[in-house]
C-alpha cells in the first residue's frame, strides 16, 4: 500500500487509516481484502508497542475472533450503510473487543458521538501512552481524509501543548489564573476535534483553589448584633421566671456583684468596651435595657443590699468611664428598687426619663439621682429582699409567693417594654401591662397544664378550678424541690451533670423505688414504649445494646 | 356555683412528656447544672408518680369528707402531708 503518511513509523493506526483512505466504499470485496490485509499488517507490525501490548494482553483466540467478527461486521456495515461505516466499525469493534485494563478509556469513549470526538481523545490517550486497542479503530473514524491529514498535525501540536498546559495547570492554579486558562483554553479551543472531557478540568478555574476573599470583620457591628440577638430573648425568659425567679440569669451577675470593686470594675470596663463599639446612642439604649434586665432579674432574687453596693460602686466608677450604659443600668436598678417599695408612677417617670437621656451631662444628674434614690430605696430594699430572698421561704407560703411574684412580674414586665420603645414613646401609660404577662406565662403554664390534666385524670373525680390552681402551685414547689435535690445529689457525686443515677437515688429516697420495685419496673409501668426504649438498655441485633451502658 | 367551677373530666390523655418544658424549667432553676439526655424522661416519670400520688391522696380526702367534688382544701391537705 502506498504510504501517504508523512511520519515514519508505521503505526497500526496509520496503516488502517491508509487503508480506509484508499478503500472504496462501494466495492465490498476490495475493502474486505484490503482490510484483512491491513489487519494482517496490523498484526505483523510488532514495532508498535501498543500493538504488541494488545496482542499480549488480549487472548489470542478472542482477539482474533473479535477481529474477524469485526472484519465481517465491517464488511456488512460497508455493504449496507455507507454513511455510518466508520461508526458501525467502531461500534462493532468496541462491542466485540475484549474488556481489559487498557480498554478503560475505550469504555469512556462512546461510538455514538461524532467520530471526530472519539478520535482526538484516542489520540490524546495514545499520546498519554495508554495502551489501547483503539489505534486500529482510529482510522475507521475518519470522515474526510483531507480534513484529517492537516488537522492531525495541528492536533498533535495542540495535544502536546495541552499536555503541557495540564501539567502546568496545577501549579499555575495558585498563581493568577488568567494566563494558564488562556493558554489552555486557546490550545484546547483550537482543536478542531476538541474533546469535551479532558480539557474541561483545565478550563474550569473554579476547581483550583483560590484564597478566599476575606472581609475585615466589623467588630462593632458584630458585638452589636450579638447583644441585640442575645438580649432579646432573655427579656422574655426573665419574665417567665418571675414567679419563682431564682438566681437564673441574675446569679452570674450576682457573682459579679458580690466581690468588690475590681470585679465590678472589670465588668464595667467590659461593658464600656462593648458599648463603645456601638456608634449611636439609640443603639445603646436598645442594648442597655437588655443588660440592665439581667441586673434586674438578679437583684430581684438576691440580697438587694449587695446589689445596692454594686450599683453605688458602679455608678462611682461609671463617672469616669462611659457613663451612659451604666447610667441606664443604674436607672433600671433604681427603677426596680422603687417598684418594689414605692409607687409605680415614680418608676414610670424615671423609666420614661431614662431612655430619653442619651447624653453624658444628663447622665451625671442621673447618677446623683440614682444615688439619692438608692438611699431612699435602701430602707425598703432589705425589707423587700428579705421577703424574696429565699425560694424555699417563698415556697412555704404559696399564696404569698404567687401574689408577690405576680405583682412583681406585672411591674417588671410593665417596665421592660418601656425602655425598649424609642424615646419618643417614653411617657407611655401602662398600656403594655395587658399584653405583657401573657406571653411570659403561657409557655410555663402550658407545660404545667399537662400535669394538671394528668392530675384530674388520676383523680377520677370532678374538681374545682381552684383546686387545679392549687395543684399548679404544688407542682411549682415540687419542681423547685426536685431541682434542689438533684443538685445536691450531683454535687455529692462530684458532678455537674445530673445523671439518671441521681434520679434513681431521688426516687429511692421518695420510696418509689425499693428493693422489690426497681426503677425499670416503674419505667415499664408508667411510661410509653418509646421512652422505655430510650431508658432501659436492651440488646439489639448485631450484638449492640441501646442505650449504651 | 360549685357546678360552674367544676372542670370536666377528660377520658383520653396524652402520654407524651413535655421534654422541652422540663428541660427549660431545670435550666431556669439551676443554670449551672446540666441534665443528661434521658434524664428529663426520668424527671417526667417522677412527676407522673408525684401527681399520681397527689391525686390519689386528694381523692381519698374528698371521699372522706364525703364531697363529690375535689376541693382546694383536699388538695392542700394532701400536699402538706406528702
Amino acid at each position: 500500500m502506498a504510504d501517504h503518511n508523512p511520519d515514519g513509523d508505521p503505526t497500526p493506526r496509520t496503516l488502517l487509516r491508509r487503508v480506509l483512505d484508499t478503500a472504496d466504499p462501494r466495492t465490498p470485496r476490495r475493502p474486505r481484502s484490503a482490510r484483512a490485509g491491513a489487519q494482517r499488517a496490523l498484526l505483523e507490525t510488532a514495532s508498535s508497542r501498543r500493538l504488541s501490548g494488545q496482542t499480549k494482553t488480549i487472548a489470542k483466540g478472542r482477539s482474533r475472533g473479535a477481529r474477524s467478527i469485526g472484519r465481517s461486521a465491517h464488511v456488512q456495515a460497508r455493504g449496507h450503510l455507507e454513511e455510518q461505516t466508520p461508526r458501525t466499525l467502531l461500534k462493532n469493534i468496541l462491542l466485540t473487543a475484549p474488556e481489559s485494563s487498557i480498554l478503560m478509556p475505550e469504555s469512556v469513549v462512546k461510538p455514538v458521538p461524532a467520530p471526530q470526538v472519539v478520535q482526538p481523545s484516542r489520540r490524546e490517550s495514545s499520546r498519554g501512552s495508554l495502551e489501547l486497542q483503539l489505534p486500529e479503530l482510529e482510522p475507521s473514524t475518519t470522515l474526510a481524509p483531507g480534513l484529517l491529514a492537516p488537522g492531525r498535525r495541528k492536533q498533535r501540536l495542540r495535544l502536546s501543548m495541552f499536555q503541557q498546559g495540564v501539567d502546568q495547570g496545577l501549579p499555575l492554579s495558585q498563581e493568577p489564573q488568567g494566563n494558564a486558562d488562556a493558554s489552555s483554553l486557546t490550545s484546547s479551543l483550537n482543536l478542531t476535534f476538541a474533546t469535551p472531557l479532558q480539557p474541561q478540568s483545565v478550563q474550569r478555574p473554579g476547581l483550583a483553589r483560590r484564597p478566599p476573599a476575606r472581609r475585615a470583620v466589623d467588630v462593632g457591628a458584630f458585638l452589636r448584633d450579638l447583644r441585640d440577638t442575645s438580649l432579646a430573648p432573655p427579656n422574655i425568659v426573665l419574665e417567665d421566671t418571675q414567679p419563682f425567679s431564682q438566681p437564673t440569669v441574675g446569679s452570674p451577675n450576682v457573682y459579679h456583684s458580690l466581690p468588690c470593686t475590681p470585679h465590678t470594675g472589670a465588668e464595667d470596663a467590659e461593658q464600656a468596651a462593648g458599648r463603645r463599639t456601638q456608634s449611636s446612642g439609640p443603639g445603646l439604649q436598645n442594648n442597655s435595657p437588655g443588660k440592665p434586665a439581667q441586673f434586674l432579674a438578679g437583684e430581684a432574687e438576691e440580697v438587694d443590699a449587695f446589689a445596692l453596693g454594686f450599683l453605688s460602686t458602679s455608678s462611682g466608677v461609671s463617672g469616669e468611664d462611659e457613663v451612659e450604659p451604666l447610667h441606664n443600668g443604674v436607672e433600671e436598678a433604681e427603677k426596680k428598687m422603687k417598684e418594689e417599695g414605692v409607687s409605680v408612677s415614680e418608676m414610670e417617670a424615671t423609666g420614661a426619663q431614662g431612655p430619653s437621656r442619651a447624653e453624658e451631662p444628663e447622665g451625671h444628674t442621673q447618677v446623683t439621682e440614682a444615688e439619692g434614690s438608692q438611699g431612699t430605696a435602701e430602707a425598703e430594699g432589705p425589707g423587700a429582699s428579705s421577703g424574696d430572698e429565699d425560694a424555699s421561704s417563698r415556697a412555704a407560703s404559696p399564696e404569698l409567693a404567687s401574689s408577690t411574684p405576680e405583682s412583681l412580674q406585672a411591674r417588671r414586665h410593665h417596665q421592660f417594654p418601656e425602655p425598649a420603645p424609642p424615646p419618643g414613646a417614653a411617657v407611655c401609660p401602662p398600656r403594655s401591662r395587658t399584653t405583657g404577662p401573657r406571653p411570659r406565662q403561657d409557655p410555663h403554664k402550658a407545660g404545667l397544664s399537662h400535669y394538671v390534666k394528668l392530675f384530674s385524670f388520676f383523680a377520677k373525680m370532678p374538681m374545682e378550678r381552684k383546686a387545679l390552681e392549687m395543684v399548679e402551685k404544688c407542682l411549682d414547689k415540687y419542681f423547685q424541690h426536685l431541682c434542689d435535690d438533684l443538685e445536691v445529689f450531683a454535687a455529692h457525686a462530684g458532678r455537674k451533670t445530673v445523671k439518671p443515677e441521681d434520679l434513681e437515688l431521688l426516687m429511692r429516697r421518695q420510696g418509689l423505688v425499693t428493693d422489690q420495685v426497681s426503677l425499670h419496673v416503674l419505667v415499664e409501668r408508667h411510661l410509653p414504649l418509646e421512652y422505655r426504649q430510650l431508658l432501659i438498655p436492651c440488646a439489639y441485633s448485631g450484638n449492640s445494646v441501646f442505650p449504651a451502658q | 356555683m360549685a357546678l360552674s367551677t367544676i372542670v370536666s373530666q377528660k377520658k383520653q390523655i396524652k402520654r407524651k412528656a413535655p421534654r422541652g418544658f422540663l428541660k427549660r424549667v431545670f435550666k431556669r432553676q439551676k443554670p449551672q447544672l446540666r441534665l443528661e439526655k434521658s434524664g428529663d424522661l426520668l424527671v417526667h416519670l417522677n412527676c407522673l408518680l408525684f401527681v399520681h400520688r397527689l391525686a390519689e391522696e386528694s381523692r381519698t380526702n374528698a371521699c372522706e369528707s364525703k364531697c363529690r367534688v375535689i376541693n382546694k382544701e383536699h388538695v392542700l391537705a394532701a400536699a402538706k402531708v406528702s
